[in-house]
């Protein structure tokens, strides 16, 4: 168990670069994600924490020992990876103790650690089958149990849930979450899935482009995005993000007024939740005429065009309407996010 | 993987490459710009009864010093390249500045072995290379309409040609065509030319070399199309067939596309490996009428006073550069589609 | 069926695939026959019907076939030294190839980096260079370093030889083996050597497998190198049937030749019964990737 800490650290493949000057400290037994779209850099980052990819420049320390250099089997970390990294020639059984084996634990321990990591992850009868002859979910299970079985400083997993199917993801996602909370093993965890990120997560750290965009926890990185692009890649669906300017305190755009805005005069980009807005039948703050309707089941979404964006909100789920007709819709001044418009960074209101 | 570790894994296998293929082609190079030393001749007086005589004979001693001193011979700088033996400078001019046109100087160079020999290797590369491409084409399409039973002794009878020593092969067929042999006999009888033989022919000594390339060289194409055939895209064959195209026009427009990339594949090594033709002129004894660029180096190596290690070496560096020439295309594309990968 | 072919193309078809089998075939099949006649009959000047028959093997024998051929080849000639030569040979090239081989394929394949791509296009030139004139760069400094004419010699250099091909072919094996493997591997605590060893190579002895063959048939196959770095006393089986040519035919002792050329065939053909299937997808290998 330790603290992980990053500093400066830097990914370059020629000129191209994969992650810009990363710096973040991780607590020990804290659940980390890394949270970003594909090609981001997310896998980079941890594979550099893992020593699988030399970082270009900065330094990673573990516990209190800087691991720059360092083989990825003397950093001692354990990892999952997308598509498991299971061994075909070995049964589940000795694919869980290889790293015992490896690292030269006492023989005569492995046999009680190698089952209660499968017992933790119910693998239970599984154990003399090899990886073929396993489901998804089932090496998935073997690959978490082979990470667990031995005390590693930290677990890395990137992605591992992406190869399930929807169902088995949600319980999966639970066994981490619960396994974590039995080991409470400091854990990195990269996807790009905001759900995954939102319902594991103790922080959250959102990346592009190589670079982090925000890190903070999943209700902060909801409630107050720092950029537009952290507004645009958390929630479903996406926050509205509408141009205009401010002009003495009111925002104006095509189709769309908003008053009452302590923000400098210029243009910006306004921002809201759909579901932190209301269609209303007289006196909103937006006005077009219907563009589509989707019955979510729960709610009914309704968006219109405005000022070249499109912008949804969600209706009570009895909520009709013909594609066409005029709509009204109310922003309140509590939900709106005022954003730079050309840094895209928030505006503190 | 870190550079460390590359190396360390790599280093036997670079070690192994480094010392015995690209040293050997310096020590070519090198070998290349000597010839044998002159023989020292000494004087020697012996009297007999009947007065005395003076022989002149090779100091056998002093040659051996001087070889051990030596042993890579005398510097001669390009003539090895330049001899009658090799690239025959003078000769070729004089065959082009006075000639009765094409046909004397074709037949005036073919007399120079060099020239022989570089005219049989190209005319083995570019002949047996596509028509065995094309036999093994062939072959591939007839195998994939029989039954799936059939294939596997298909495939192991078209797979003998092909894994034969070439030596052994070119034996085995050489004794076939032997006028005393079931094909040379055959053919005697046919042409009803009862002196027709591989040595009294040199048309038809290239034509069963040819024929003999063709053979070996066809069940690696056949092995290569088989295996592209059964991944034809059949989503494509059958809405080619829907949009009413004939059997042919399947093969032209679907299959054949499909399969040009391995073409590309099978027509480079098989270059690669024909312009290194050498065993079936030995195997042959074919040295009469056909010679290859590595029967001459081979001819230099093991000719009855000493070897010509000058000689071979100039042949060799000429061989070599032809193999770069074969080349060429394929380094160029792999290069630009790296420097393509890397920006 | 829009699929049955019309009776034309499939009498073609099956004619055409009839002569091709009839030409991989009958070659050995003849030799192999006549090669248990005497010379009379296999080069019968007369009627092929006498290589078939054997009629002058009856006159001359009293059966209908003799294996005077093999006799004189394997006992009079002293054929099995050559042939353990091949064996040692054919098995220590074959064993040092894969080795080496499978270390630097391995590297090839895991590395990305740029010096890694330029070994594998030096490798496919030296693939290209005909044997002989490597050769004719062995001899001298073989003689000068004392080392021309044994088993040994021999050995390191067909490996050398055999290298850019086996380099190629294994690190096309290797790439086919996910790189998630090797991670997970040291991550759970291997060194490179480790994970290579324990959790790839279990993995890869198909492609190990594979490549040997054609190890194996290049050592075997080879001429070049073979008749000319070995002196008489070690000659391998090739060199030895190119040296019989040269001494036995002139004393009308070419049936010799024949029942050795019989004997250097029939391991290819057993390898080819029991290896059919790697030999094909090995020689796909490079081209379906490629
Ligand atoms: N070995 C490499 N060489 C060059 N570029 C790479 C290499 N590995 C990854 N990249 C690039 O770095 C970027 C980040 O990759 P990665 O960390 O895998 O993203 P992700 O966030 O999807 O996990 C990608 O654009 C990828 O193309
Ligand atoms: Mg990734």
């Amino acid at each position: 168990m330790a603290q992980i800490r990053l500093v400066n650290v830097c990914k370059r493949w020629g000129s191209y670069v994969g992650v810009d000057n990363f710096s973040l400290e991780i607590a020990d037994a804290e659940f980390l994600v890394l949270l970003g779209p594909s090609g981001c850099g997310k896998t980079t980052t941890m594979r550099m924490i893992a020593g699988l990819e030399e970082s270009t420049s900065g330094e990673i320390w573990i516990g209190d020992r800087m691991v720059n250099g360092m083989e990825p089997k003397d950093r001692d970390i354990s990892m999952v990876f997308q598509s498991y990294g299971l061994y075909p020639n070995l049964t589940v059984y000795e694919n869980i103790r290889f790293p015992l084996r490896v690292r030269n634990v006492p023989k005569a321990e492995h046999d009680a650690r190698v089952m209660r990591a499968a017992e933790m992850v119910e693998l239970g009868p599984l154990l003399d089958r090899r990886p073929a002859a396993l489901s998804g979910g089932q090496r998935q299970r073997v690959a978490l149990a082979r990470a667990i079985v031995r005390e590693p400083n930290a677990f890395l997993m990137d992605e591992p849930l992406s190869n399930l199917d929807a169902k088995l993801r949600v319980s999966t996602r639970a066994q981490i979450k619960n396994l974590h909370h039995t080991l409470k093993t400091t854990t990195i965890y990269v996807t790009h899935d905001q759900i995954e990120a939102m319902t594991l997560a103790d922080r959250v750290v959102v990346m592009n482009k190589g670079q982090v965009q925000q890190v903070g926890t999943p209700t902060e990185i909801y409630d107050r995005p720092a950029n537009t692009f952290v507004a645009s890649f958390i929630g479903s669906p996406a926050m509205n993000l509408i141009p205009g300017h401010i002009a003495g305190g009111v925002f104006g755009a095509d189709g769309m007024q908003v008053a009452n805005l302590a923000a400098a005069n210029g243009p910006v980009t306004l921002g809201f939740r759909a579901e932190d807005a209301q269609v209303v039948s007289d006196g909103g703050n937006i006005q077009a005429p219907v563009y589509a309707m989707e019955l979510l089941g729960d709610a009914t979404l309704v968006s219109v065009r405005i000022a070249g964006a499109l912008v949804a909100v969600r209706a009570p789920k009895d909520f009709r309407i013909d594609i066409g007709a005029p709509l009204q819709i109310s922003v309140p001044l509590s939900v709106v996010h005022l954003f730079d418009a050309s840094t895209g960074a928030r505006i503190a209101l | 993987m870190p550079h460390r570790a590359f190396f360390a894994f790599i280093f036997p296998s670079l070690l192994a490459m480094v010392l015995f293929i690209t040293l050997p082609i310096f020590s070519v190079l090198v070998q290349s710009f000597y010839v044998e030393h002159d023989a020292i001749l000494t004087t020697v007086e012996s009297c007999g009864p009947f007065g005395c005589d003076s022989e002149t004979k090779v100091d056998t001693e002093a040659m051996a010093k001087l070889r051990a001193d030596a042993p890579l011979g005398k510097f001669a700088g390009f003539s090895n390249y330049l001899n009658r033996n090799h690239l025959a400078v003078a000769e070729v001019g004089a065959i082009f500045s006075d000639n009765n046109g094409i046909g004397d100087i074709g037949a005036r160079l073919m007399n120079l072995p060099f020239y022989r020999a570089l005219a049989f290797t190209l005319a083995y590369c570019f002949f047996v290379t596509p028509l065995a491409m094309a036999l093994g084409f062939a072959v591939a399409l007839a195998v994939n309409t029989i039954p799936k039973l059939l294939r596997g002794p298909t495939i192991f009878v078209s797979l003998l040609p092909m894994i034969i020593t070439p030596l052994v092969g070119s034996l085995i067929l050489s004794w076939m065509f032997n006028p005393a042999g079931i094909l040379g006999a055959g053919l005697q009888h046919l042409t009803g030319d009862p002196t027709l033989s591989l040595r009294a022919s040199p048309a038809l000594t290239w034509a069963v070399l040819l024929l003999y390339g063709v053979w070996t060289n066809g069940p690696f194409s056949f092995v290569v199309f088989y295996a592209g055939l059964q991944s034809v895209p059949q989503d494509t064959l059958e809405s080619a067939k829907m949009d009413g195209a004939t059997r042919w026009q399947s093969v032209r427009f679907v299959i054949i596309p499909h399969l040009m990339p391995l073409a590309t594949f099978v027509a480079l090594v098989q270059l690669m490996d024909n312009f290194r033709v050498f065993e079936p002129i030995v195997g042959f004894s074919a040295e009469a009428n056909a010679t290859s660029l590595s029967w001459l180096v081979y001819n230099d190596l093991v000719s009855q006073d000493s070897a010509q290690f000058g000689s071979a070496g100039a042949t060799s560096v000429i061989t070599i550069i032809g193999v770069l020439i074969l080349l060429a295309p394929v380094l160029l594309r792999t290069w630009r589609d790296f420097n393509r990968k890397v920006v | 069926m829009a699929n049955t072919r019309p009776l034309a193309l499939r009498g073609l078809t099956t004619g055409f695939l009839a002569i091709w089998l009839i030409a991989a075939l009958f070659p050995f099949a003849w030799t192999v026959w006549g090669s248990f006649k005497v010379e009379a009959d296999f080069f019968s000047r007369e009627s092929w019907w006498f290589a078939i028959e054997g009629t002058r093997t009856q006159a001359q024998t009293g059966g209908s076939f003799t294996l005077a051929g093999y006799e004189g080849a394997w006992i009079k000639n002293e054929f099995w030294k050559p042939v353990i030569n091949t064996l040692i040979v054919t098995i220590c090239v074959t064993c040092i190839s894969l080795f080496v081989g499978t270390l630097g394929g391995y590297a090839l394949a895991r590395s990305g980096q740029r010096y890694a791509f330029w070994i594998l296009i030096a490798a496919l030139v030296f693939r290209a260079m005909p044997h002989i004139t490597l050769v004719s760069g062995y001899l001298l400094p073989f003689f000068q370093l004392n080392i021309w004419g044994v088993l040994p010699t021999t050995i390191v250099v067909l490996v050398a030889i055999n290298q850019p091909f086996t380099l190629w072919m294994l690190h096309s094996f290797f790439l086919s083996i996910p790189k998630d493997l090797d991670e997970s591997a040291l991550v759970d605590g291997c060194t490179r050597f480790q994970a290579f060893r324990m959790v790839i190579m279990p993995v890869m002895w198909p492609g190990v497998v594979t490549t040997g063959l054609f190890s194996f048939l290049l050592a075997y196959n080879d001429f070049a190198v073979t008749s000319m770095l070995l002196s008489q006393d070690n000659q391998t089986m090739i060199p030895k049937i190119a040296s019989f040519l040269g001494s036995i035919q002139n004393e009308g002792n070419v049936m010799y030749a024949v029942a050795a050329v019989v004997s250097a065939t029939v391991p290819l053909f057993v390898l080819v019964l029991f290896f059919q299937r790697q030999i094909v997808s090995g020689l796909t290998a490079g081209a379906v990737k490629g």
